[in-house]
């Protein structure tokens, strides 16, 4: 074998195993929530949806996924809201306090997650407002600040200066040159924060169980109860929901957006 | 903190009233969000201990002298020498991965980029769990394994130091992938190539030209995945035996069960200044702008 085929096939070799190794998890959760008997095992001997029935059957786990889901758009939305006009005043102002605020807002993303939860537990637990549903939202939307913050940061750096000075050439106010130039290139952008401070909020499993754990039962803290107190399979079918919602988010960001582009990648990409 | 106005370029009439507006709101956030938690968190580790989870606000060391106790340094030790290990590993999979999706034409790169980051949807807690049944005695590696030759009687690959490993590398791989990226599909061909010319093998040149120029970005992947791991929590507690527990995990057995948030605190003060002290350390190294 000639040593660039040699090469190719190593690569493609590596490429394999990395994406086994990271589909692994996936398909071991998937396959246990098929699973006709409680017992833990895999691969599954035949196919059930006896699981998902008990899952929307549940009062119980219909709550935790009710709040979950609260939480992780409100978290996701406040924190895309907050980030925004700090990377637009970076990028437009060029100010010490836009980027000292950036700084600080990416701070707590680069905080151990332990540190964070006692944190913010010690903030709720002074304030005197203890066990609250906004608590988990207000605190995630904080700790994940630094996703919007930078992915927003690589938006607007990727806009076309020459185009706003053209738009301002051409009469158009600020108000117009936001219209027309700034919202488009950045809707995907926002989007994707959106989607990747949902997705990360709704996984959170300490800081949500300091701050209001024992009120509050978010999928994470209710799936993590029920693997200590004695398991179900019907646990997996939060999972396998979790994983459809991340790939068809994900996956539409990728069709109507240049993912490539918004993952980082300045260089233009050919076909 | 003032609205000063920057200082390079003259300012435009109006930018700091529109700048106060549009920041206003992200301030107040900030302030309260950022900046009270954290003074909180010294506040609180200076604080006096009481029974029950409760403190009374003071101003002593006690906590912080407890800090000195030889079972706490050897637990933070043994965390830093895992989230090293947890680095290395990481780095040696993702920096080749990302830098292979890189080179992959647009539609296998934006399939790869989608499933790395549908990966992100499954919760640590149902990682763990996962990889309770892949390497449980009845699962199919262990299966796979006896059927090979390779163990002589199934038994269960966890809990110990190797599967908790496993699990952090597992955890951070897609963000550092995520990570590096932007970085690797910078890197220029010319060099690589021109290495290709002179005839140096695909690997040498992978070595010696391309990992030198990815050098920065590098160190602030391993950085970040000292901070994750470091403290991590469900991964050890689960896939780990106690001496496998990092200082995440007492921190928060010490915060949840013993209910000492005073101690907690001052265990979260410690970890903090490590991570800054960290992170002046790979801005010195990498002798580049701090990463995003």
């Amino acid at each position: 074998m000639n040593p660039a085929l040699m090469a190719t096939w190593a690569r493609r070799g590596f490429m394999g195993l990395v994406g086994a190794f990271i589909a692994a998890p996936l398909v071991v959760v998937a396959g246990v929530s098929f699973n006709p008997t409680r017992r833990m095992s895999f691969p599954p001997t035949s196919l059930s949806l006896v699981w998902y029935r008990d899952f929307f059957g549940d009062p119980d786990w219909m709550a935790s996924l009710r709040a979950t889901l609260t939480i992780s758009a409100s978290a996701a939305l406040l924190s895309v809201a907050v980030a925004l006009p700090i990377a637009y005043a970076v990028w437009r102002y060029h100010s010490r306090l836009s980027k000292a605020m950036a700084g600080m807002g990416a701070s707590l993303f680069l905080l151990p997650g332990v540190v964070l939860a006692v944190m913010f537990s010690a903030l709720w637990g002074v304030t005197g407002h203890v066990g609250r549903i906004e608590n988990v939202a207000f605190s995630h939307a904080a700790v994940f600040l630094g996703i919007p913050l930078s992915l927003l940061a690589v938006g607007f750096d990727s806009i076309d200066l020459g185009l706003m000075e053209a738009a301002r050439t051409m009469g158009a106010g600020e108000a117009d040159a936001f219209r027309l130039v700034v919202r488009p290139a950045m809707t995907p952008y926002i989007v994707c924060a959106i989607a990747y401070v949902f997705v990360l909020s709704m996984n959170e499993y300490l800081i949500a169980y300091m701050v209001a754990g024992f009120s509050v039962q978010t999928l994470p803290i209710r799936i993590f109860t029920n693997m200590r107190t004695g398991y179900e399979p019907t646990m997996c079918v939060a999972a396998v929901l979790f994983m459809v919602v991340g790939f068809c988010v994900f996956g539409s960001l990728a069709l109507i957006g240049d993912l490539p582009r918004l993952m980082g990648r300045l260089r233009p990409l050919r076909d | 903190m003032s609205l000063a106005p920057p200082a390079a370029k003259p300012r435009r009439q109006g930018e700091g009233l529109a700048q106060a507006v549009i920041l206003a709101g992200p301030a107040i956030f900030l302030a309260a969000f950022c900046v009270t938690p954290l003074v909180l968190l010294v506040q609180l580790s200076l604080s006096h201990h009481q029974d029950g989870g409760l403190w009374s606000p003071g101003f002593e060391l006690t906590q912080y002298r407890a800090l000195g106790e030889p079972t706490f340094l050897r637990v933070v030790g043994f965390s830093l020498a895992l989230a090293a290990s947890a680095a290395a590993l990481t780095l040696s999979l993702a920096f080749p991965a990302a830098y292979f999706i890189s080179r992959m034409r647009r539609r296998a790169q934006v399939a790869w980029l989608v499933f790395i980051l549908g990966a992100l949807s499954l919760s640590e807690v149902l990682i763990v769990f996962a990889f309770q049944v892949l390497l449980s005695s009845g699962g199919a590696l262990v299966k796979a394994l006896v059927d090979l030759g390779l163990m002589a009687a199934p038994q269960s690959l966890y809990p110990n130091l190797g599967a908790v490993l496993v699990g952090l590398v597992y955890l951070v791989l897609p963000y550092v992938i995520l990570f590096l990226y932007p970085a690797v599909s910078r890197l220029d061909e010319e060099m690589p190539q021109a290495a290709a010319t002179m005839g140096a093998s695909p690997l040498r040149t992978f070595f010696l030209v391309t990992t030198p120029l990815m050098r920065g970005p590098l160190v602030s992947a391993a950085a970040l995945v000292v901070i994750f791991t470091v403290s991590s929590y469900l991964t050890p507690l689960v896939l780990g035996r106690p001496e496998n527990w990092t200082v995440g995990v007492h921190l928060s057995n010490t915060a949840l069960d013993a209910g000492d948030m005073p101690l907690a605190a001052a265990q979260a003060v410690l970890l903090v200044t490590a991570v800054v002290g960290l992170l002046g350390l790979v801005r010195w190294i990498g002798g580049q702008r701090a990463p995003a």
